[in-house]
């Protein structure tokens, strides 16, 4: 009677591991399958023009002017976010201890971590690219500023969870040891413990750039898109996951193709940038022992 | 069964070698408590605690764990004042001014009264800023003057010779013990009158802590010490004056060689003894 | 402070410092305010969003009443709109997804905690990471361009075979002869044709797995060594460790990490955009196309105009307030065990 028991139990135990190697292979098979598509299919559009043409060229042209383009919202995006992100988790980390309001922000900063980017994006429409219409008489409508709010939007609280978790994990004898001195609390926060936990804060400001470098959604009522070459905040402007959506949609398979190459180039910037954040962050650690 | 005469024996206790010979009744207080109570929310910490820091002296408080040696430390800066929910009653005077009203600047007596921790905590600058940070603060002194006060402070915590090639150097790259005393040097720096010490040779190793040691013993011809420890040897070595905690209230204070020889309770004789703690 | 003597240096002493802590306690309350006014920008966000929404969506509320809820027609030619199928849509492919995902991120999650031996558990959850990094849209033309066609040349035709009334082969299933309900929820009006809602559930599927594997694996990983050591010193098999010790420890948190993803997949644009089909057929099918809340807004908000753009707003709302029920709710789990573990 027992010997079964402990043979049934033995089967379990077998058949349970063989499904979770299974469903790890799974998971793997399919990072391996998109992971690979892009890559064949993304490198055999590549092409110089890729590079160096913009958008309004279609098939002849290349997707520069949304590379452009993208480089500048992100970077409107982190630096809108960056400030406002540190500043807001310092809040939460170093001066919310009184208050009720703190875990509050906290709990809502989560939320906004995974609220749809999309309704983001109209939310961003409704404060700024309808004024600006209505102010300005239709001259400006979508606007580069407009989707960098919008990127920012998304960005900030990646980075003002990370700014929070990394000033807690400052030991509290830092903070007392500065203030043994007569410091006061804000040249304590700024200058000693915002340095203590800088690697940890740059970590999250660059896992917030990769998070919108792949952002859609709210870009399309906010920046919109444009087929040529601009540097003008005001101007619409183009994105490469954004030109990537309209090319996908595209019937030429040319164009399609093009796609491909951006989204080769598209995931190629955002693994790295996570690969860069990880290498920040272990090198952190090693120092501050 | 451990009587004193077999505990008083053994090496490393003993009297305060520099000390035997002074009365401490003439010795003026620098810092006198009256009726101290201290409570964490509901809980009643420190109960009525009375006692009389004597100037230029170190005073050690000593029991055994959980019963308030850090906390009553902790209120002589007032540092639990950034935490919520904790409140002290009481008076302690500090040149004829009660440090705990309300009134008296935080700032004020933190220039008075530094602190060095348990644990060794540099700021994550160079070794010349650590110094210099506290006292920046507070005055306003030329480059000159500056580097005057730093290789004051690291020589008085005799750290200068080991770094006196090195002060551009991050100081987390210091070694534990010289860590620590660059935390010494920098809350010397900014000539406090007194100066408290949590427990400062816990985390360092048996070398490192004999130089700190050596340390306080020079340090007191300047500033009045007062040092939590648990470990009883280093009392006994020490200081000139030990205090006794048990459960949030002073059971006896008196001069560290008749609380190691003869102590009045019972409660510190065991406790000196090893019965708890 | 020992100050340099002179006849009046302690007052001028003592009056600095009454003015540098008066100023350091003025710098300190201006640099808290603008502190706090910057994390207060987190809960504007959240209310801009919902508010911004609300108010431009009125007129489809004002015009469509309740009835708009209820409605499944989606027709800008007759200007008449009805939230029924994006919702619908968006709540369909999110629970397809959570059914294949939540699983598979499970096995992965037990195989990374308690199987793997450690030189593999590094690169294996690194790898992971790796699919949670892959942006969105992506996803979406991996689903358009490779997996539909795969869906439309395998798994379609298999599941028609033996699950739809218009099998493909021409023989009705024993299954759909005696059962002929289920019949319903495998019709397909273009059958070689891979959009859908089945495709899209299992591209957000593959979507989330990394996300819900990564917080079931960190929920794991919370459960003190010494639980599950003494199962183990009592003979228990690893599974039994997981499924009597771990699980149960965890359980609250586990369904919150779920919640979580639920919420992350209802949200989601690009991923699904592409391979739903966008229209607006009232159908249980999940082999039929469809469309969601949010590819619905993507596609068309571009063009829309007046009652049209109220109603793309009006789902956005309902959208944002499903999102943000969902996500309170895996928060307030996710937040159980943090309290039981102390921290």
């Amino acid at each position: 009677m027992s010997a079964s028991l402990y043979t049934t139990r033995r089967i379990k135990n077998i058949v349970a591991m063989i499904l979770s190697v299974a469903a790890t292979c799974i998971g793997l098979l399919f990072l391996a399958w998109i992971l690979w598509e892009t890559l064949s299919q993304g490198i055999a559009g590549l092409k110089p023009a890729l590079f160096t043409k913009i958008t309004a060229y279609r098939e002849e042209g290349g997707l520069a002017n949304a590379m452009v383009g993208s480089l500048i919202l992100n970077v409107l995006g982190i630096l809108i976010a960056t400030p406002i992100g540190v500043m807001a988790g310092t809040w939460l980390a170093e001066y919310s201890r009184r208050s009720k309001l703190g875990p509050t922000i906290r709990f809502l900063n989560d939320i906004l971590l995974s609220a749809p980017s999309i309704v983001l994006g109209l939310f961003v429409y409704t404060i700024i690219v309808l004024p600006s219409k209505w102010l300005t008489n239709g001259d400006v409508t979508f606007s580069g500023i407009a989707g960098g709010i919008a990127l920012a939007l998304i960005a900030l609280p990646v980075i003002v969870r990370t700014t929070d978790e990394m000033l807690r994990l400052v030991p509290g004898t830092l903070r007392e040891a500065a203030l043994s001195l007569g410091v006061p609390q804000w040249k304590l926060t700024v200058q000693i413990l915002i340095r203590a936990a800088r690697s940890g804060i740059v970590t999250g400001v660059l896992l917030a750039l990769a998070r919108i470098s792949g952002e859609t959604a709210p870009l399309l009522f906010t920046a919109f898109g444009n087929n040529f070459m601009t540097f003008n905040p005001i101007d619409k402007m183009p994105s490469l996951p954004q030109v990537i959506y309209e090319y996908t949609k595209d019937p030429s398979p040319d164009i399609n193709t093009l796609a491909w190459a951006g989204a080769f180039v598209l995931t190629m910037f955002v693994l790295a940038l996570s690969l860069i954040a990880r290498f920040v962050f272990s090198r952190s650690k090693v120092s501050h022992d | 069964m451990t009587n004193m005469n077999e505990v008083a024996s053994k090496p490393g206790f003993g009297t305060s070698p520099h000390e035997s010979g002074v009365d401490l009744g003439q010795v003026p207080a620098k810092m006198t408590v009256r009726d101290l109570n201290f409570h964490y929310g509901e809980f009643h910490a420190l109960k009525s605690i009375a006692m009389d820091v004597p100037e230029k002296k170190v005073t050690a408080i000593i029991g055994p764990s959980g019963c308030g040696k850090s906390t009553l430390l902790r209120i002589f800066n007032r540092i639990y004042a950034i935490y919520p929910n904790l409140r002290a009653s009481g008076e302690i005077v500090l040149d004829g001014e009660n440090i705990l009203d309300p009134k008296y600047s935080l700032n004020r007596l933190r220039s008075k009264v530094g602190m060095v921790f348990q644990k060794p905590v540099p700021f994550p600058m160079t070794i010349f800023e650590n110094v210099a940070y506290g006292i920046r603060h507070h005055e306003k002194l030329n480059r000159t003057d500056m580097e005057g006060r730093v290789e004051q402070a690291l020589r008085g915590a005799a750290l200068w010779d080991e770094v006196k090639d090195k002060l551009k150097q991050s100081a987390l790259g210091l070694s534990g013990g010289q860590q620590q005393r660059l935390c010494i040097a920098r809350g010397i720096a900014l000539k406090p009158e007194v100066l408290l010490l949590d427990e400062p040779t816990s985390a360092l190793d048996p070398i490192a802590t004999s130089r700190i040691e050596q340390l306080v013993e020079e340090l007191k011809s300047q500033f009045t010490i007062v040092i939590v420890t648990h470990n009883m040897q280093q009392a006994a070595r020490c200081s000139d004056m030990t205090a006794f905690m048990y459960m949030g209230e002073l059971i006896e204070f008196d001069r560290t060689e008749k609380i190691f020889t003869k102590p009045n309770k019972k409660q510190t004789e065991d406790y000196i003894t090893g019965r708890f703690g | 402070m020992h100050a340099t003597v002179s006849s009046n240096a302690p007052t001028t002493a003592r009056a600095e410092e009454a003015a540098r802590n008066a100023r350091d306690t003025r710098n300190d309350r201006l640099f808290g305010g603008l502190l706090k006014a910057c994390a207060l920008l987190v809960l504007v966000s959240l209310i801009g969003a919902a508010a911004s929404t609300l108010w431009l969506g009125r007129d489809a509320f004002a015009t469509f009443g309740w009835g708009f809820l209820t409605s499944s027609e989606w027709d800008p030619s007759n200007n008449r709109y009805g939230a029924l199928v994006p919702v619908m849509g968006t709540v369909t492919t999110a629970l397809i997804a959570l059914i294949f995902a939540v699983p598979v991120s499970f096995g992965i999650a037990l195989f990374l905690t308690e199987i793997a031996p450690s030189w593999l558990r590094g690169p294996v959850s690194s790898a992971i990471e790796l699919l949670a990094g892959i942006p969105s849209i992506i996803y979406g033309m991996w689903g358009l361009f490779i997996f539909a066609p795969f869906v439309a040349t395998t798994i379609k035709p298999w599941l028609m075979n033996n699950f739809s009334a218009d099998p493909p082969d021409g023989q009705v299933s024993w299954l759909v002869q005696h059962v002929p309900f289920i019949a319903k929820f495998f019709s397909s009006e273009y059958p070689f044709f891979g959009a859908g809602v089945l495709t899209a559930g299992l591209v957000l599927a593959v979507m989330i797995i990394p996300f819900i594997s990564s917080v079931m694996r960190e929920v794991f990983q919370t459960v003190p060594t010494r639980l599950k050591e003494s199962a183990y010193a009592l003979g228990s098999s690893t599974w039994e460790v997981v499924w009597d010790i771990v699980v149960p420890y965890t359980r609250t948190a586990v369904i919150g990490g779920i919640f979580l993803g639920l919420g992350r997949a209802l949200g989601e644009t690009m991923a699904v955009a592409f391979v739903l089909g966008n229209t607006f057929k009232f159908t249980p099918s999940i082999l039929e196309t469809g469309s969601s809340i949010a590819s619905t807004i993507a596609n068309q908000f571009g063009e829309a105009e007046g009652l049209q753009k109220s109603a793309l707003m009006a789902i956005a709302f309902l959208l944002f307030v499903v999102t943000f029920i969902v996500l309170m709710i895996a928060r307030l789990m996710l937040r159980r065990l943090a309290s039981k573990e102390g921290s």
